[in-house]
C-alpha cells in the first residue's frame, strides 16, 4: 500500500472525530457558561478591581449597562458563542483587552515552552528508559526508577524553586526568572533560550518520570517479542538489539500516548510560568481566575482543548501513516 | 542490522544539539546594551495597570510617570504647578476654579498642549459611557469649560474645598482619543502623555519599558530608559532583587528585613498613610455593643502587630488620619500594647459576663463574630488572626473566614471585615464617604452602617470651609468623635518596604497612599535617580 | 530454527525480571506509612485538637526543638502540629474527590462497557475528548466560578479525574465479556442485572478500588497546587498546600522547617502510595497504566 492509499480513510476520521468533538465542545461551553452565570461574581466590581472601593454604585451600575450583563441568561449565551465562533473570543475584563489580544501575545512562550520541554523529555526519556531497561533490576535501571518516583512525588512548584535557589541564586548561573534580560531593549533569541533553559528543565523534570517508566515498561516488554529475541539469539550486540529492534517496537504506541499526556503538560506549565514568572498563558490565567475573568478563562480553556484534540489527532494521522498494521479507528 | 545504527546516533546527536542549545544560551551576553553607565534603571512591582490612561483610572494622584496633571506634589505632598503656571485657587464662594496652562508643553508626539485636551480629559471621566471609576470622585464638578487655549475653568455644583487637590489627573491629548471608545481605544496600550518619560514597549505580564522625554517642560530626566518590571509572586520578585536583576523592587517586609545585613542592598521604609483596620459593623448585635468596640479597641495588640507582623515596618493605628498629616489630633494616640484588664472590665461593667468556654455572654447572647479578610492578602489573613488571638484573651470569640471579595461583599453589613485604605492628601478623600451616614450601606463607603450626627457635621464642615484653620478644627472634632465610637478597630499604618541597590542615588521617599504601583510609589522622582 | 528452541527459558526470564517489584520489606514499610497517616489524621482532633485560627506572635520562626518538632512558623504556630492537620485535609480532599471520580467513571465506564457497541465507542470518544482539556486549567475554571472553598476544591479534582477510571471499568468489563464463564452463565438463564452484579462486580471491584486509591497522590498534588496558586483553601487554615505557600517566603529568610515539613509529608505519601500501587501495576494492561501516569 502507498502511503497515500493508506491515508485515504483520514478525511473520514477527521470528519468523524470532529462528529463528536463538535457537540462535546459546545455542551462543555454551556456548562461553563452556567457555571459563569450562576457564580456570585460581579462582573463591574472585578472591572473596577481596587477602583471598585472608592467607586459608587451608580458608577457601576452604569458598567453593567454598558456590558449588558443585565441581559437574560440565554441572550447572553447565544451572544458569547455566536461571537465565539465568528472568532470574536470576548472581552477580558481583568486585562482589559480583547481576550484574542491576550491569547496572542501569550501563546507563543506557553507553546515554547511546552514544545521544547516535551521534545527534551522525550529524547531523555527514549534514552534512559530503554538503558534502564536493558538492565532491568541493575544499579541504573534502580536508580532511575528511585529518582523517577521521587520526583514525581514533588510538586513541580517545589521543583522550580529549588532549582531557582540553586542555579540562580546560590550558583547564580542562570537567571531567576523572566523572558528576556530586563533592561534588554528587544528580544533576541539567545536572551530568551538563557532564560528559558530553567524553566524548560524544570518543565522537562517534572514531567519525566511518566515518559521514563513508560519507555522501560514498554520497551521491557518488547524486548520478549519473537523479532527482539530473535536478534539476541543471533548474537547481535547487545546495542543494537536495545535501539534497533526494541526500542522501534516499543516507539510508535509510545508516541501516540504523548498526546494524552499533552494536558498534564498544560498544567505543569502553568505552573512552571508562575514560579518563573514568564508572560505565558500560566500566569495570566491565575490572573483571570483570581478575577473571575470568565471570558478570559473560558476561552483558553476551550482553545486549548481544542489544540490538545487537534495534536492527537495528528499524532494518530501519523501513526497510522508509518505503521501499516494501523486500522484509523471510529 | 546497520539499518539500524543510525537510529541510535540519530538519538546522540539531537541530544546533543539540545545540549548544545544550552551552552548556546548560557554564553549569550546577559547585559546586550551594556547599561552599566547608568542610562536604565530598573523597578520591579507586583501590581500591573490594566490600562496605561489616566481617564481609566492610571496614576490618578499623579506621580504616573508618563502623565503630568495641572497640579502636582513635592517632596512633602505639598501641591506644586504642573501643566498650569501657578497653584489655581478656588474662588471666594468656593465654586470655580480657574487655571493658565504653561506655555510649550508638548505631548510626546510633538503637538502642543492646549486648555482643550484638559477639557477633553475631564469630560471623558465625566462621560457615562466611559467605564471610568473615577467619576464619583469628580461629582462636584458641574463643567469644564476653555475660555481660550490656554485658560481651562471649572465650575463646581458645590463648594468643595480640597477641589486643587483633585488636578493631579494626568490630561490626554484629545486628538487621539475623540471619537473613539476610550474604554477600548489602542490608546490604552501605548499612551502619548506630556510626562518625563514616554512609552518605549509595554509587555503585559513581564515588563513596561519608558525612555526619557528630551522635551520634558521640567527638564530632561538623567537617565536614558526606566524598566518597570512585574512580577506578581513576592518571593519571585524577592529572589530575582536578590540576583541583582533590580535597582529597586517593592517587597514585604518580611522578605525586605533579609536584605538588611547585606551592604550592596539598601533597605527604604517609608512612611505612608495606608492603615489597616476592622470594620465592625452596627448591623452585627454583638458589635453594635458599644462597650464591646471599645473592649476589642484596647484588647488588641498593636505593638506586637507591628513587630511580629510587619518586622517592624508600622506604626500603631488609632485613626483614619495619619500621624505624618497636618490635620492629625494629638489626642487620638492611645496605647500601643493591649490592655486586657481595662478591656475585661469594659465588658463586665456593660453586663458581658463569664460564660461557658471562656466566651462571655449577655442576655443569652455570646460574645461572637465573624471576621472576613480577603483570602488574597496574606497580610490581612495575618492581621485577622492576631486580632482573633487578642480577643480570646478577653472572652470574645472572632471566628476568620478568608473569602474573595464576591463573597464578602454580601455579608458587609453584618459580619466583621479587614479593611485597608488611607491617603496622605486630604483627610475630606476616603473619609467623607467611608464615615459618613449619607453612605451608610452603599458598597465599599460605610459598609457598616456607621452613624453618628456628630461625625457628619464636622465632614461637612472639613469639606465646605475653606479656611485651613476652621477645617483643621473640624477635623479634630472628627478624629475625637471617631475615638470615642469605634466603627473601626484601627491596627496599623503600614510603611512601604523596598530594596534599593546601595548604588541608586537620588531616591527621596514622600509619604505613600494605600493605592501605588507604577505610579506613586518610592520611584515617584526616578526622573532625578541615578547610579554612581 | 535454531533460537526458537531458546526461546522458553528465555521469556520465563523475561518475565520474571520484567518489573523489578518493590520488595516485600518496601511494601511493608510503604503499608505502614500509610496506615500511619491515615489513623493519625482520624485520630488527630481526639488526640492532639488544632486552634487553626491562633497564633502566637511571641514565639515566630523558631527552629526545630523539642517542643517544637518541626519548629515555628511566621506566625507562631507548631508548623508539625498544622502538618498533620494539612494531611487530614489533603486526604479529605482526595478520598472525596476519589470517590467522586469513581462514582462517575464507574457509571460512565460501566455503561459501556456493559452495553459495548455504538453506545461504548460514543461513549469512550465522548471521554477521550474531555480528557484533552488540561485537569488544571478546568479545576481552575471550576474554582474561579465557584469561589475558593475545600467544596469547590473537590469538585474541581473529582469532576476532572473521573475519565481514567471509566476506561478502566470499561476496558475490564469488555474483556469479562468474551470470557467462558460469562456466556455459561447467561446461557445458564441468568438475567443481565444478575450477571452484572454476581459476576461482573466482584471482578470489577478490585481494579476501581486501585483506579480510586491512585487517585488520592493526583488529588493531593491537586489541592497543593491550587492552593500554591492562591486559589485553593481560605489560607488560614491548616492544609499542606498553605502551609508550603506560606512556608515559600519563609525560605528566603531562613527559616526552611516552614515549608520542610508539610513538604515532607507530601513526599512521603505519595511514594507510599506509588510503592504499593507498584506492586499492583502489572496487573493492568499498559493502556491502563498510561491513563493513571504511572
Amino acid at each position: 500500500m502507498t502511503r497515500s492509499g493508506r491515508l485515504a480513510g483520514a478525511g473520514a476520521v477527521v470528519r468523524r472525530r470532529l462528529l463528536v468533538a463538535v457537540p462535546v465542545l459546545a455542551a462543555t461551553s454551556v456548562g461553563m457558561f452556567a457555571l459563569g452565570a450562576a457564580s456570585p461574581v460581579d462582573p463591574a466590581k472585578q472591572y473596577a478591581g481596587a477602583a471598585a472601593f472608592t467607586a459608587s454604585e451608580e458608577n457601576l451600575a452604569q458598567l453593567r449597562a454598558n456590558w449588558g450583563v443585565d441581559d437574560p441568561l440565554p441572550v447572553q449565551y447565544l451572544r458569547w458563542i455566536s461571537n465565539l465562533v465568528q472568532g470574536d473570543l470576548g472581552w477580558s475584563t481583568s486585562r482589559h483587552e480583547p481576550v484574542a489580544s491576550v491569547l496572542a501575545a501569550r501563546a507563543g512562550w506557553t507553546l515554547l515552552l511546552i514544545g521544547v520541554s516535551l521534545a527534551l523529555v522525550l529524547v531523555a526519556s527514549l534514552l534512559l528508559g530503554a538503558l534502564a531497561a536493558y538492565r532491568r533490576g541493575g544499579l541504573f535501571d534502580r536508580a532511575l526508577r528511585a529518582a523517577a518516583y521521587a520526583v514525581q512525588s514533588m510538586p513541580v512548584f517545589w521543583l522550580g524553586l529549588a532549582a531557582i535557589a540553586v542555579f540562580a541564586l546560590a550558583l547564580g548561573w542562570l537567571p531567576a526568572g523572566g523572558l528576556t534580560d530586563v533592561t534588554a531593549t528587544s528580544t533576541s533569541w539567545p536572551d530568551v533560550a538563557h532564560h528559558l533553559i530553567l524553566p524548560v528543565a524544570v518543565l522537562a523534570v517534572s514531567q519525566a518520570p511518566w515518559f521514563v517508566l513508560f519507555v522501560r515498561d514498554a520497551v521491557a516488554e518488547s524486548m520478549r517479542d519473537d523479532h527482539v529475541l530473535a536478534a539476541r539469539a543471533r548474537g547481535l550486540p547487545g546495542r543494537t538489539v536495545l535501539f534497533g529492534h526494541a526500542l522501534r517496537t516499543a516507539l510508535l504506541p509510545f508516541l501516540t500516548l504523548v498526546g494524552t499526556h499533552l494536558p498534564e503538560l498544560v498544567g505543569g506549565a502553568v505552573l512552571v510560568e508562575t514560579v518563573f514568572s514568564l508572560p505565558g498563558l500560566g500566569a495570566v490565567t491565575v490572573a483571570a481566575a483570581l478575577g473571575s475573568d470568565f471570558p478570559l478563562l473560558a476561552a483558553i480553556t476551550l482553545v486549548t482543548t481544542a489544540v490538545v484534540l487537534a495534536a492527537n489527532l495528528a499524532t494518530d494521522l501519523a501513526y497510522a501513516a508509518a505503521d501499516p498494521r494501523v486500522r484509523l479507528d471510529g | 542490522m546497520t539499518r539500524m545504527r543510525p537510529t541510535f546516533r540519530r538519538l546522540v546527536a539531537s541530544t546533543a544539539a539540545a545540549g548544545m542549545l544550552v551552552l548556546v544560551g548560557c554564553s549569550a551576553p546577559a547585559d546586550p546594551d551594556g547599561s552599566s553607565g547608568g542610562a536604565t534603571l530598573v523597578v520591579a512591582t507586583s501590581d500591573e495597570p490594566d490600562a496605561l490612561n489616566p481617564v481609566l483610572n492610571y496614576g490618578v494622584d499623579g506621580a504616573s510617570l508618563i502623565f503630568d496633571g495641572l497640579v502636582s506634589r513635592d517632596d512633602d505632598n505639598r501641591l506644586v504647578a504642573g501643566l498650569a503656571t501657578a497653584l489655581p485657587e478656588l474662588s471666594p464662594d468656593g465654586r470655580t476654579v480657574t487655571a493658565k496652562l504653561r506655555d510649550g508643553v508638548q505631548f510626546h508626539d510633538g503637538t502642543a498642549l492646549t486648555a482643550q485636551d484638559v477639557v477633553f480629559t475631564y469630560q471623558a471621566v465625566l462621560d457615562p459611557t466611559v467605564d471610568s471609576t473615577l467619576r464619583s470622585d469628580l461629582d462636584m464638578v458641574e463643567s469644564v469649560t476653555a475660555p481660550d487655549a490656554a485658560t481651562v475653568v471649572f465650575r463646581l455644583r458645590y463648594p468643595y474645598a480640597p477641589f486643587v487637590q483633585r488636578l493631579t489627573l494626568g490630561i490626554v491629548p484629545a486628538k487621539l482619543l475623540s471619537g473613539q471608545d476610550i474604554n477600548t481605544a489602542g490608546f490604552n496600550r501605548k499612551p502619548i502623555g506630556t510626562g518625563p518619560y514616554r512609552i518605549d514597549s509595554w509587555t503585559p505580564g513581564d515588563r513596561l519599558v519608558l525612555t526619557a522625554n528630551e522635551r520634558y517642560f521640567g527638564g530632561r530626566p538623567k537617565n536614558n530608559r526606566v524598566v518597570v518590571a512585574f512580577v506578581a509572586d513576592d518571593n519571585v520578585r524577592a529572589q530575582r532583587m536578590r540576583a541583582g536583576e533590580f535597582d529597586a523592587a517593592e517587597l514585604p517586609p518580611k522578605l525586605a528585613s533579609g536584605f538588611d545585613a547585606d551592604t550592596t542592598f539598601r533597605v527604604q521604609r517609608v512612611p505612608t498613610a495606608d492603615y489597616r483596620g476592622v470594620m465592625l459593623p452596627t448591623g452585627n448585635p454583638v458589635l453594635a455593643d458599644p462597650a464591646v468596640r471599645r473592649a476589642l479597641n484596647l484588647a488588641v495588640d498593636r505593638a506586637a502587630m507591628v513587630t511580629g507582623l510587619l518586622g517592624g515596618a508600622g506604626e500603631p493605628a488609632f485613626g483614619p488620619i495619619p500621624p505624618t498629616s497636618e490635620f492629625a489630633d494629638p489626642s487620638i494616640i492611645g496605647k500601643p500594647t493591649a490592655d486586657p484588664r481595662a478591656a475585661e472590665g469594659l465588658l463586665d461593667a456593660a453586663g458581658w459576663t463569664q460564660g461557658p468556654g471562656g466566651v462571655r455572654v449577655k442576655d443569652g447572647r455570646p460574645a461572637r463574630f465573624t471576621l472576613m479578610y480577603p483570602a488574597s492578602d496574606t497580610l490581612r489573613k495575618d492581621l485577622a488572626l492576631a486580632v482573633t488571638a487578642d480577643a480570646k484573651k478577653v472572652g470574645i470569640e472572632v471566628t476568620p473566614a478568608g473569602l474573595t471579595w464576591d463573597a464578602i461583599d454580601p455579608r458587609m453589613k453584618s459580619d466583621a471585615l479587614l479593611m485597608g485604605y488611607g491617603t496622605p492628601y486630604d483627610p475630606d478623600f476616603v473619609s467623607y464617604k467611608l464615615f459618613g451616614s449619607r453612605f451608610a450601606g452603599q458598597g465599599y463607603f460605610n459598609p457598616g452602617s456607621y452613624r453618628s450626627e456628630v461625625t457628619d457635621r464636622a465632614l461637612q464642615e472639613g469639606r465646605d470651609q475653606i479656611d485651613p484653620a476652621l477645617r483643621k478644627a473640624a477635623y479634630a472634632q472628627f478624629q475625637k468623635q471617631l475615638a470615642a465610637d469605634v466603627p473601626w478597630l484601627f491596627l496599623t499604618y503600614l510603611r512601604h518596604t523596598y530594596v534599593l541597590k546601595s548604588s541608586v542615588q537620588g531616591v527621596v521617599p514622600r509619604v505613600e497612599a494605600h493605592e501605588h504601583g507604577v505610579a506613586n510609589s518610592l520611584w515617584w522622582n526616578i526622573d532625578t535617580w541615578t547610579r554612581s | 530454527m535454531a533460537d526458537l528452541a531458546a526461546r522458553p527459558p528465555l521469556l520465563q526470564v523475561a518475565r520474571s525480571r520484567l518489573r523489578l517489584r518493590p520488595g516485600r520489606a518496601g511494601a511493608v514499610t510503604a503499608g505502614l506509612v500509610l496506615l500511619v497517616a491515615i489513623a493519625g489524621s482520624l485520630l488527630a482532633p481526639l488526640v492532639w485538637p488544632l486552634d487553626q485560627s491562633a497564633v502566637a506572635l511571641d514565639q515566630t520562626r523558631l527552629a526545630p526543638s523539642w517542643s517544637h518538632l518541626a519548629g515555628t512558623d511566621d506566625l507562631g504556630r507548631d508548623v508539625a502540629h498544622r502538618a498533620v492537620y494539612g494531611l487530614r485535609v489533603s486526604l479529605l480532599v482526595g478520598a472525596v474527590a476519589a470517590l467522586v471520580a469513581t462514582v462517575l467513571g464507574g457509571v460512565v465506564g460501566g455503561i459501556a462497557g456493559t452495553l459495548g457497541g455504538r453506545v461504548d465507542r460514543i461513549l469512550m470518544r465522548i471521554v477521550d475528548t474531555i480528557a484533552a482539556m488540561p485537569h488544571l486549567l478546568l479545576g481552575i475554571f471550576i474554582v474561579a466560578m465557584l469561589r475558593p472553598s475545600l467544596g469547590a476544591v473537590i469538585a474541581s479534582v473529582g469532576l476532572t479525574h473521573w475519565l481514567s477510571t471509566a476506561r478502566i471499568v470499561r476496558s475490564e468489563l469488555l474483556s469479562l465479556r468474551t470470557r467462558p464463564f460469562i456466556d455459561a452463565a447467561i446461557s445458564g438463564g441468568a438475567g443481565r442485572l444478575r450477571v452484572l452484579t454476581r459476576h461482573l462486580l466482584p471482578h470489577v471491584l478490585p481494579r476501581l478500588a486501585l483506579a480510586t486509591t491512585l487517585m488520592i497522590p493526583h488529588a493531593v498534588w491537586h489541592e497543593t497546587a491550587l492552593s500554591f496558586l492562591g486559589l485553593g483553601l481560605p489560607p488560614h487554615l491548616a492544609s499542606l498546600g498553605n502551609m508550603i505557600n506560606d512556608g515559600q517566603g519563609s525560605l528566603l529568610t531562613g527559616a526552611w522547617w516552614a515549608s520542610l515539613a508539610p513538604g515532607g509529608v507530601i513526599v512521603v505519601v505519595t511514594l507510599a502510595i506509588a510503592v504499593l500501587a507498584a506492586r499492583w501495576r502489572d496487573r493492568l494492561d499498559p493502556r491502563v497504566r498510561a491513563e493513571l501516569h504511572l
